[in-house]
């Protein structure tokens, strides 16, 4: 993404963006956060759920999002695919429309209609829950055309090569192509949800803890899987977990969050290798 | 005569009825809500079309009433001794051309409707979601996205499966290039007749108090891929030829399959009226027998 004077611009700007729960209070930010120690606002008993977290994402980059629970990251994460909206803050997002032209768009702000056109054909969502990801009453075929037809594909010989060629990308057997998800295991049911992210060719592909609760050697070869993908799509990627291997592996920059709040960010080596914040050091040394 | 104070509803239901199908007209294909009113027959057995026709009629009209392209089957003989009964001045009749209100059951007649005419069709279902979709709120959502994508799958299931969509009625159709309607559950058959018809459409459904419209002269796609496209029912013989009516002979028109008591099969018009016109044309006399 290159704009007039010919400077890199990030593929999304978010600035304070901020969600809470509950009705709210002028005091609910003061009052919450790391030196509280709460995201529960004392006052009027609102979830903070983020508070004023600011990144930018440059195209082709995986940012890693990291925090124990309850520290905000899926509700980055479902702000960003407009699965839920701020309170407060803009995340700009830049790509192209329909027909090419340049666009800019607040993801904290668009309508309707501009949010379904967004998750329909420029973002993409793998969760954790496969659940939530896939419609189990259809085949993991049926599954990918949804997206493509989505997009705006129109021919029923075009959506089966692309469901069939998604799949053998994602090491799905191509015979598999017409089972229903409830057939598959765990790893390959979230394969089948990275194949149906990824049929609209997404410029942003959002991952909400993609291996939690699978084993080891699952995790590899979805990891792997991933970086591939990364690497010949170039879609930038948000990546949310807990776990500071999948953020060492897949992510060159990482937010460190926690109530709500992003404690700690910069390059991922930096991070896990020499950790500033009290929080991180905490969460470091704990994964050792 | 106030036309808000005539036959069976009273001015109030009558002017809702009539309120809600001009907002249906005005947005086609878009399932607008009204109050259902309680009815002398049960729920289930045509109260949607019932109460649109009933805010319709006037001393003026001349009505048909066809249930499965019958007139006299029992349905369509009750509800047309009902609306005789409590509009007094409407006249029936069972020639499709002689009408200007058709209330239908799962039907549209062979004969081409002229400007000027109203189809009420009975509607058990009026969203075409609801077999994708269990959530109302969801649905809502979808309709007011333009998300119709779930609808596409059924039918790339069914090619998958079948190599064929196997949607034999309420087969979904895009109205005006914008809400995707249930057109009730008429025949494939029937579909392309609302394409660009003369005749304004209204659909009821008294159970679920919806009420949706295709305008004079609307065009009304059914969906389909753009390389599998859209087929009616062909009607075929073994031999590849179609079947013809043994009573008209006629073979463009859609065929009901009737068992023989001795085995086998024959094959007849379904719309009765347009069956009875080619034979009294065909006849001598001038009248069928």
């Amino acid at each position: 993404m290159i704009d007039h004077a010919g400077e890199p611009q990030p593929i999304l700007d978010a600035a304070g963006l901020t969600r809470i729960h509950g009705r709210g209070c002028p005091d609910c930010l003061a009052l919450t956060g790391d030196g509280p120690g709460t995201n529960i606002c004392p006052r009027c008993r609102s979830v903070v759920a983020l508070a004023g977290v600011s990144f930018r994402l440059w195209p082709g980059e995986i940012l890693g999002v990291m925090g124990e629970s309850g520290s905000g990251k899926s509700s980055l994460a479902r702000l960003l695919h407009l699965d839920d909206r701020a309170t407060a803050g803009q995340a700009w997002w830049r790509g192209e429309d329909d027909d090419g032209s340049a666009l800019r768009l607040d993801l904290a702000a668009t309508d309707g209609w501009r949010a379904r056109w967004l998750r329909d054909r420029r973002l993409g969502m793998v969760h954790q829950n496969p659940h939530l990801g896939l419609n189990f009453a259809v085949s993991a075929g049926g599954n990918i055309a949804e997206r493509l037809l989505c997009a705006g594909e129109g021919s029923f010989a075009a959506v089966r090569r692309r469901a069939l060629g998604l799949l053998a990308r994602t090491e799905v057997p191509r015979g598999r192509v017409d089972h229903k998800p409830g057939q598959f295991s765990g790893g390959m049911q979230q394969r089948v949800q990275i194949a149906r992210a990824l049929a609209p060719q997404p410029s942003l592909l959002l991952l909400d803890e993609v291996t939690t609760g699978l084993d080891c050697s699952v995790q590899a070869r979805i990891l792997d899987l991933i970086l591939e993908i990364q690497r010949e799509t170039g879609v930038a990627m948000v990546v949310v977990t807990h776990d500071l291997g999948v953020v060492r592996l897949l992510a060159g920059r990482t937010l460190v969050m926690r109530h709500g709040r992003v404690v700690e960010s910069g390059l991922t080596d930096q991070i896990l290798e020499d950790p500033q914040h009290p929080y991180t050091q905490q969460l470091v040394s704990a994964a050792l | 005569m106030d036309a808000d104070s005539f036959g069976f509803l009273d001015a109030g239901a009558r002017r809702e009825l009539r309120r809600a199908c001009f907002k249906a007209v005005c947005i086609p294909g878009y399932q607008v809500p009204y109050a259902s009113r309680e009815m002398p027959i049960a729920r289930g057995f045509g109260t949607g079309g019932l109460q649109i026709t009933l805010s319709l009629l006037t001393p003026e009209d001349t009505l048909k009433v066809i249930d499965q392209g019958a007139d006299d089957s029992v349905n369509a003989v009750n509800l047309r001794r009902f609306l005789l009964a409590t509009c007094p001045g409407v006249s029936a009749t069972t020639r499709t051309g002689e009408a200007t209100v058709i209330q239908t059951r799962h039907r549209v007649p062979e004969t081409a409707l002229r400007s000027g005419q109203i189809m009420v069709y009975q509607v058990p279902y009026p969203d075409p979601l609801q077999i994708v979709e269990p959530s109302e709120s969801r649905r809502r959502r979808m309709h007011a996205e333009g998300d119709y994508a779930r609808l596409w799958v059924r039918l790339y299931e069914d090619l998958v499966r079948f190599r064929e969509v196997a949607i034999s009625n309420r087969y979904p159709a895009r109205v005006h290039g914008r809400y995707v309607i249930d057109p009730s559950p008429i025949p494939r058959w029937d579909l392309p007749k609302l394409h660009r018809s003369a005749a304004l459409h209204l659909f009821g459904a008294g159970r679920e108090k919806k009420v949706y419209a295709v305008p004079p002269w609307t065009v009304v796609e059914p969906l389909a891929f753009s390389d599998v496209p859209f087929q009616v029912e062909a009607f075929r013989r073994a031999d590849g030829g179609r079947h013809a009516c043994t009573r008209c002979g006629a073979d463009d028109s859609y065929l009901d399959e009737i068992p023989l008591p001795g085995g086998g099969r024959r094959w007849q018009c379904n719309d009765q009226d347009h069956c009875d016109g080619r034979l009294a044309a065909r006849s001598p006399a001038g009248a069928a027998p």
